[in-house]
């Protein structure tokens, strides 16, 4: 199986540790991964409110280069995510749109034909990997992990539109879990908001949702977390000490990133996954005895 | 044998069968003549009240709720007019989502609650007042301040697109519950989505004054949205309250109120330059030299290697920085 491969701004700086273990994991399940390092920023929630055609062209030219390659698209961000769906479906309800955007894109000699599959990796896991062959690729189940999922908004919401499951009723990232080994744990906080997306100009809200999250995990008996997109990560982890400042509280919760969740129990070591880069550190002796 | 590699699109809507989540699955779990179990949260006692219920073919939560008025609790409080998904003064949360009690079908096992960020009046009445005093300052209604160019006068349904789903709205709160920026209290000055989408069904109407506009945006706060789409997915009207009112909403808030938007712009011009966000150089355009005030946190994320300030400060031209210079360039500003 081969994907065209689009990490995201976040996994190319600040958690660039999940670049790194999604290529390693990768390999471990049979994935060819085409990394598309040409692609651009797919606009984060900003640049869709304020400028919707930069933002469509910017999207629509990502969704061009993997069909150019023509392999489905991979992606490891939440918001990447459905911002690649969002250009998608608007590409294909408006005619006028489409041309104007493929006119843009011709400059490069790029084309799109509303060809491209988009999959987030978790997606890839239970749609291209499946559930039997995931379970004999496991070779260390992760039986020391009490694991907290926490979805994040944009691989679960908006509802309808993409048909997501009621955000309340997912269960991928528990079953997946279970899968590895883990004990995953039911709290109010696993399809909640991480408030990433006003962090930059106000810290405050991130760190009082979240914070609350967490507190959840750990009252709840999680000993670490889990998250499919590098944005919440890097509120859950990058923000921690902040978090435990404004609560008056130590948490001392690992957060890992799916993709090295995975590759634990697909027995990569946690070197190579490089748990090293969290803010909280990670314990190897929780999954390695 | 049968492969369990799933078909694509199914992986995001695992759940739906596991935790019943259709109303044929919903309804196929209760027979006539069973009883359901309703717990009430009553502002009298910390406990929640408990009420055996016997189902009747296609109960709604507001059945449920009458009855026990009728049987059990004749003072229990709570709200409703038309019983049919118009008057908007039914909504409570019902195991943890916001619903309309008119509207929708019991479970066998079922927690009411009140809405959430609104105070309490008695059992499931909420006091409407914090959103009706919001929507009043916002002062959503048209103004004009040139003539009419006469009528009819020209306006398209694209023009309305997205004023016409916020005209949809049912003032019911449920979105307002279900916000969690709301659910902080005054650490912001976020309206909130209830609000947002009462101004919206003017304030997106071409025809408004832009002064008009952007005095009412200006009071609303509305990059304190997390974009968490919380408020979409309990609307019971299903407006696309994040994409065709609060986006939108932004959009004329960037284009009226600059100074609102400065992490948006701020954005766009970082991704013009690199093609992609680099943390550091966002962080610095935003705050400026006020980003040196968490040197604790910069040093600490720099030690872990999460941001590399070499990368920052000598950047260098990629296929991705050229295109996001001819896409996001000065000409293409909207």
């Amino acid at each position: 199986m081969k994907f065209a491969y689009y990490p995201g701004c976040s996994a190319r700086s600040t958690c660039a540790e999940l670049n790194e273990a999604t290529h390693r994991v990768a390999a471990s399940l049979g994935l060819e991964l085409v990394q598309l390092d040409t692609a651009t920023c797919t606009g984060a929630r900003e640049l869709r409110a304020i400028d919707p055609l930069g933002f469509y062209i910017l999207n629509v030219r990502i969704l061009a280069l993997a069909e150019r390659e023509r392999l489905p698209l991979m992606t490891i961000c939440n918001t990447c995510t459905l911002n690649v769906l969002d250009a998608h479906a608007t590409f294909l309800e408006d005619s006028d749109l489409a041309a104007r955007i493929n006119a843009r894109l011709a400059d490069e000699g790029l084309h799109y034909g509303g060809q491209t599959r988009i999959s987030h990796f978790l997606w890839v896991l239970y749609e291209d990997i499946g559930e039997a062959r995931l379970r004999m690729l496991v070779k260390r189940p992760l039986t020391g992990l009490t694991v907290a999922a926490f979805y994040g908004c944009h691989i679960t919401r908006p509802p309808q539109r993409y048909k997501f499951v009621d955000s309340r009723n997912s269960i991928a990232l528990e079953r997946l879990a279970e899968i590895l080994g883990c004990r995953p744990i039911d709290y109010s906080g696993r399809t909640e908001c991480c408030g990433f997306h006003t962090a930059a100009h106000d810290e405050r809200i991130a760190i009082k949702l979240t914070g609350a999250h967490i507190q959840a995990a750990k009252v709840n008996g999680a000993n670490s977390m889990v998250t499919p997109c590098p944005l919440c990560h890097t509120v859950l982890d990058g923000f921690q000490r902040e978090i435990e400042q404004d609560m008056g509280q130590k948490l001392g919760m690992p957060v890992l990133h799916l993709p090295q969740l995975v590759g634990l129990a697909l027995g990569l070591s946690p070197e190579e996954l490089r748990v090293d880069r969290h803010m909280v550190q990670f314990d190897p002796g929780t999954v390695i005895s | 044998m049968v492969s369990d590699v799933l078909t694509p699109g199914e992986a995001r809507q695992l759940g739906r069968l596991e935790r019943h989540d259709t109303l044929e699955a919903r309804n196929r779990r209760l027979a006539e003549g069973d009883a359901i179990t309703m717990r009430v949260r009553r502002s009298d006692t910390a406990r929640l009240a408990e009420f055996r219920i016997p189902y009747r073919k296609w109960m709604r939560v507001l059945d449920a709720l009458n009855w026990v008025a009728d049987n059990q609790a004749p003072d229990l409080a709570y709200r409703w007019f038309c019983g049919s998904k118009m008057c908007g003064t039914c909504a409570v949360r019902m195991n943890g989502r916001e619903v309309l009690a008119c509207w929708e079908a019991v479970e066998p096992d079922m927690t009411i609650e009140p809405l959430r960020n609104l105070p309490i009046i008695r059992d499931l009445m909420v006091d409407r007042g914090p959103f009706e005093r919001k929507v009043e300052q916002l002062e959503p209604w048209l103004e004009r301040s040139e003539a009419y160019s006469g009528f009819p006068e020209p306006l398209s349904h694209k023009q309305m697109k997205n004023a016409s789903k916020a005209l949809d709205c049912i003032g019911c709160m449920c979105c307002y519950s279900a916000c969690p920026v709301i659910g902080l209290g005054d650490l912001t000055d976020f309206a909130g989505p209830a609000p947002l989408v009462q101004l919206g069904q003017t304030a997106l109407d071409p025809r408004n004054d832009a002064t008009k506009v952007a005095w009412s945006l200006a009071l609303t706060g509305i990059f304190n949205c997390v974009s968490c789409y919380k408020c979409e997915e309990v609307c019971p009207a299903s407006i696309p309250i994040v994409s065709q009112v609060i986006e939108p909403l932004k959009a004329k808030t960037a284009a009226l109120v600059p100074d609102m938007a400065k992490h948006s712009n701020a954005l766009r011009a970082v991704v013009a330059v690199r093609g992609y966000v680099d943390p550091s150089a966002l962080v610095l355009k935003v705050h400026g030299l006020k980003a040196l005030l968490n040197l604790r946190r910069a040093l600490r994320l720099l030690f872990r290697g999460k941001i590399n300030l070499l990368r920052t400060f000598l950047r260098r031209k990629t296929p991705a920085s050229a295109a996001g210079a001819r896409y996001l360039g000065r000409e293409d500003v909207p």
